[in-house]
């Protein structure tokens, strides 16, 4: 264990930035802090790398206790949202700054530094632009460079605040996966906060959700995403079906709806279901086509809407009693079944999760 | 308080916005010939006053023994009164932009309260302090020190003068260049002093290098707060200020607008300094214009 | 945050002064303290958001001691002097014949040069921000120059320059205008040393101000009269007001500039602060106390003001 967090509290004012946080940080893991803004991911981060104090709580490094620890002791490397490169520095200076500053006695020879930051800045892919200010640059190159600055006190961990927030998307990706490469060779335990679930969940060995200073879930990126432990993470992450339910007598309605399903032990009352667009399946019934019936075979009547088929997969807004529904499906399926807009058919729920309302209890459901 | 030279205002390219060219030049021409009257002419004045005798004239009279040693008490004073209050302006402004902290307008307003007060009551407060009928006084009178009519006096009553200078010059530079590359110094390892010389310093410089060029400017032109604290005793307690002003009084006026030319030039050279600091590093110093 | 309101700022003052000193005391092992520290200061409810930047003490408590020396400390004690003459003696000074004069002089020039600075600098920033022409920079750069030129020199060139024989005086004399050793020649100094400050307030605010809102005025139907006294004038309100309050109470202090060509007449062109000069040259020191006091209190109504008027502007600015 790395870093360990616990009952990690923090207002600013009357705002509260985090609410009893705990954590375990795993050495050598790429981990995320996914939320939106004002979830608190940013200060948990700032928190870590010794930038921010508390209210409440204990933090351990190694199983050193990190608090009272100024940023140098806790030997982490920070990479600032908005890099922070010294403005009035070369790429080569900023890279050596934190080398620069040490001790006499701890510092290495001139000759030592410059065959480190040259390193470095080969690995960075910047060694050509050593001279460059930073106004010169490009916003993915001071990216670089910031995380190079951050590598050379050679620090046990790294903490990256939203480090690809001010790119445009390509470079985004592109710089994403190198990052990924490079942690995949150095092994540093990294933590990096984002508000980009897609980035959270291509990049992260693990990704914590943050919303309202609170964990929401920890897991590793799959889990997250088809085990959602929370109506939060799964309004979060990725497109999703939401549905007001009622539930009585262990089955759960929705409102509305001929649609039901089981609700084994919760107690009665409205409750919520999720189902992701891939989970729902389209149908294509006679029934249907003639307005016979509402619901049919588990299946219920919709109209498709719109059909926005640009890619592999279609996405089909339906509308069903008046509810919005939305589907993905392969366009091979879509031309097999032969629908278009303004058609009748049916919807079948598939899998999904239904969360009492008011109450932390949920179940799976699994019609298939 | 400055404002931006080279910034060209978004209506100046606007047709519907430009007013008629007879408008135009009506009122340019109102506002030079303001300016003509109530600024270039008086700046003329001092030099074609300095000169109407000739030029050997106006050597000869900045050659006296009492005008040398005006210049050279003035030059001691700033030579105090300007580090004093460049160390203090540089210490105030990390204090106030680097921290959150309760009750920092209150401070800010303190800072700035000298330039609100009366240059005469400046001076005043101090003879009320140390003058022989001050507070002070009879302490400093048994102990054989003078403060008031002597070079201690005139230091005191200038670092009260200048005493926002700097400091105001930076609060508003440093406020908008934020806390981030120190708090990312701070995560690579630099210590205090680390930061401030290698990452805050050189952002400020110029700014700094601004607000000490005012404070020296205004430091070797005080009159009314260094009048009250001098007794002007000739050829030793005597500012350049002060001495044009015995000479004028002495209607010597070749003698006082000579000595007035000497600190027009140093206003000359201030005004020039600051403005090719604004054109030039329009960028840096932009924070302190608003 | 609380750090807007000056109110709750000063029980905070006192405890940094505290905080700050101890802390300046023991300046050692720096690093390490700043962290032990930091709760007790927030305990202490003086630091509203916690920093990792070191040197909050030191530089405070520096800040607080010298400011508490050089400025504090001497203006209270002209308050304290002012407050042992007791309300009668002070009554006595202020309210005898000469010195209610000199303030009458002092304020009604202060007031005029404030008012010829209210629209000759609103033309002067106009023209800086609106036109371009040749030696502009030049032009911008001479707006500072009562800035920088030490008052006594502004004071004798404007006394020569308006005698009877200057440049100025020897026109305006035949035509029965005296301006040397009057109260004009009072209004005629104020104004030269008020000039930056409507200037420099106004010309900001001008160029901020978006253009879109005067182009809708004219694409409304007004003209460009109606769009400078209906738009641009009511915006820049504020901006003048705060120029004009600033000239106005640099004008009431200044004495360097007006002395050589006032004249100096009691009752007629002697301004106050010279008055107070005039008293602690003939060692009346309870008169010239209760001057200064007078003048130093006029001074924070004005800085009030001065403030009010600013967050004004700012307010109107954020918008």
């Amino acid at each position: 264990m790395t870093i360990r967090v616990s009952g990690i509290c923090k207002r600013f004012g009357s705002f509260v930035a985090l609410d009893r946080v705990d954590l375990e940080i795993r050495t050598g893991e790429l981990l995320a802090l996914l939320g939106p803004s004002g979830s608190g991911k940013t200060t948990l981060l700032r928190i870590l790398g010794g930038l921010e104090r508390p209210d409440q709580g204990s933090l351990t490094f190694f199983g050193e206790a990190a608090l009272g620890l100024t940023p140098r002791d806790r030997q982490v490397g920070f990479v600032f949202q908005h890099y922070s490169l010294f403005r009035h520095m070369t790429v080569f200076n900023n890279v050596a700054f934190g080398l620069d500053v040490l001790a006499r006695k701890d510092r290495p020879s001139r000759a030592a530094i410059t065959e480190k930051v040259t390193e470095l800045l080969r690995m960075v892919q910047l060694e050509p632009l050593a001279d460059r200010y930073p106004s010169q640059l490009s916003g993915g190159q001071r990216q670089r460079v910031a995380l190079a600055r951050a590598l050379a006190i050679e620090p046990r961990v790294l903490l990256l605040d939203e480090p690809f927030g001010a790119l445009d998307a390509k470079v985004r990706k592109e710089l994403r996966r190198w990052l990924r490469r490079l942690h995949d060779e150095m092994h540093i335990t990294s933590v990096f906060v984002t508000h980009d679930q897609e980035e959270a969940l291509e990049l992260a060995d693990r990704v914590v959700v943050m919303n309202r200073g609170r964990i929401e879930q920890v897991g590793i990126p799959s889990q997250v995403y088809n085990d959602p432990a929370s109506p939060f993470v799964y309004d979060f992450l990725g497109n999703v079906n939401r549905f007001d339910c009622v539930i009585e007598a262990g089955v759960a309605r929705i409102a509305g709806l001929e649609m039901a399903f089981p609700a084994v032990g919760m107690t009665a009352g409205p409750a919520v279901a999720f189902f992701r667009p891939h989970d729902i399946e389209l149908t294509r019934l006679e029934a249907f086509a003639k307005e016979e019936a509402v619901s049919a075979e588990g299946a219920s009547r919709a109209q498709v809407r719109h059909i926005y088929a640009i890619g592999p997969s279609a996405r089909i807004e339906l509308d069903c009693a008046g509810h919005s529904v939305e589907v993905v499906m392969d366009q091979d399926r879509l031309r097999g079944l032969g629908v278009n807009g303004g058609d009748w058919c049916g919807v079948k729920l598939g899998r999904g999760r239904l969360f009492r309302a008011g109450v932390v209890a949920a179940t799976s459901i699994d019609q298939r | 308080m400055r404002t931006r030279v080279n910034g060209s205002s978004a209506t100046l390219e606007r047709p519907a916005l430009r007013d008629p060219a007879w408008v135009r030049w009506a009122l340019i021409g109102l506002a030079l010939g303001f300016l003509v009257l109530f600024v270039v002419l008086p700046l003329i004045t001092v030099f074609a006053q300095a000169l109407h005798r000739g030029i050997s004239a106006y050597f000869d009279a900045l050659a006296e023994p009492d005008a040398l040693s005006a210049i050279r008490l003035t030059l001691l004073v700033a030579a105090i009164a300007v580090p004093v209050n460049l160390v203090f302006g540089v210490v105030a402004a990390w204090a106030i932009t680097k921290f959150e902290f309760s009750g920092k307008s209150l401070l800010i307003t303190l800072i700035d309260l000298p330039f609100s007060v009366s240059p005469v009551i400046s001076g005043m407060v101090y003879v009320l302090l140390f003058g022989l009928h001050g507070w002070f006084g009879p302490w400093l009178r048994d102990h054989d020190l003078q403060v008031v009519f002597a070079l201690p006096g005139l230091v005191l009553a200038t670092m009260f003068v200048t005493f926002p200078f700097v400091a105001r010059e930076l609060i508003p530079l440093m406020q908008e260049q934020g806390i981030e590359e120190e708090e990312a110094a701070v995560s690579l390892g630099a210590c205090g002093w680390q930061i401030f010389w290698r990452v805050t310093l050189p952002n400020i410089r110029w700014g700094l290098l601004y607000g000490t060029l005012l404070c020296n400017a205004r430091a070797m032109g005080e009159f009314g707060a260094v009048s009250v604290v001098s007794g002007h005793i000739r050829g030793l307690t005597n500012t350049m200020p002060l001495h044009v002003e015995i000479l004028y009084n002495e209607y010597n006026f070749v003698g006082a607008f000579a000595v007035a030319s000497l600190l027009a030039l140093l206003a000359l050279v201030t005004l020039v300094a600051k403005s090719a600091l604004e054109w030039k590093w329009g960028e840096s110093l932009a924070g302190s214009r608003h | 945050m609380s750090g807007d309101n000056i109110y709750a700022g000063v029980s905070g003052a006192v405890a940094a002064r505290r905080l700050g000193w101890g802390w300046f005391a023991n300046a050692q092992g720096v690093a390490r303290r700043v962290w032990a520290r930091t709760t007790a200061r927030d305990q202490g409810g003086m630091i509203i958001r916690y920093s990792v930047l070191p040197g909050f003490g030191l530089t405070l408590g520096l800040t607080l001691s010298w400011l508490g020396l050089i400025v504090l400390l001497p203006l209270a004690g002209l308050v304290i002097h002012a407050a042992d003459l007791g309300w009668s003696g002070f009554w006595d000074v202020v309210t005898t014949p000469r010195v209610m004069a000199a303030f009458r002089v002092s304020v009604t020039t202060a007031l005029a040069a404030a008012l010829v600075n209210l629209v000759f600098g609103l033309l002067v920033a106009w023209v800086l921000v609106r036109y371009r022409f040749a030696g502009q920079k030049l032009v911008d750069a001479l707006v500072d120059l009562p800035f920088a030129l030490p008052t006594a020199v502004a004071g004798i060139a404007l006394s020569a320059l308006y005698s009877a024989h200057g440049w100025i005086g020897s026109v305006l004399t035949p035509l029965g205008i005296n301006v040397a050793f009057t109260p004009l020649g009072i209004v005629v100094a104020l104004t030269f040393i008020g000039l930056p400050f409507v200037v420099r307030t106004v010309e900001p605010v001008l160029q901020e101000l978006p253009p879109e809102e005067e182009e809708a005025a004219i694409s409304l139907g007004a003209s460009r009269l109606q769009t400078f006294l209906r738009v641009i004038l009511p915006a820049l309100t504020p901006a003048l007001l705060t120029g004009f309050a600033l000239a106005f109470a640099r004008g009431l202090g200044e004495y360097g500039s007006v002395i050589f060509i006032a004249g100096n007449m009691p009752e007629v062109s002697e301004i106050v602060p010279l008055l107070i000069i005039i008293k602690l040259e003939q060692f009346d020191y309870h008169g010239a106390t209760a001057i200064g006091a007078l003048m130093l209190l006029l001074s924070f109504v004005l800085l009030f003001v001065i403030n009010l008027l600013q967050a004004w502007m700012r307010a109107r600015h954020a918008h």
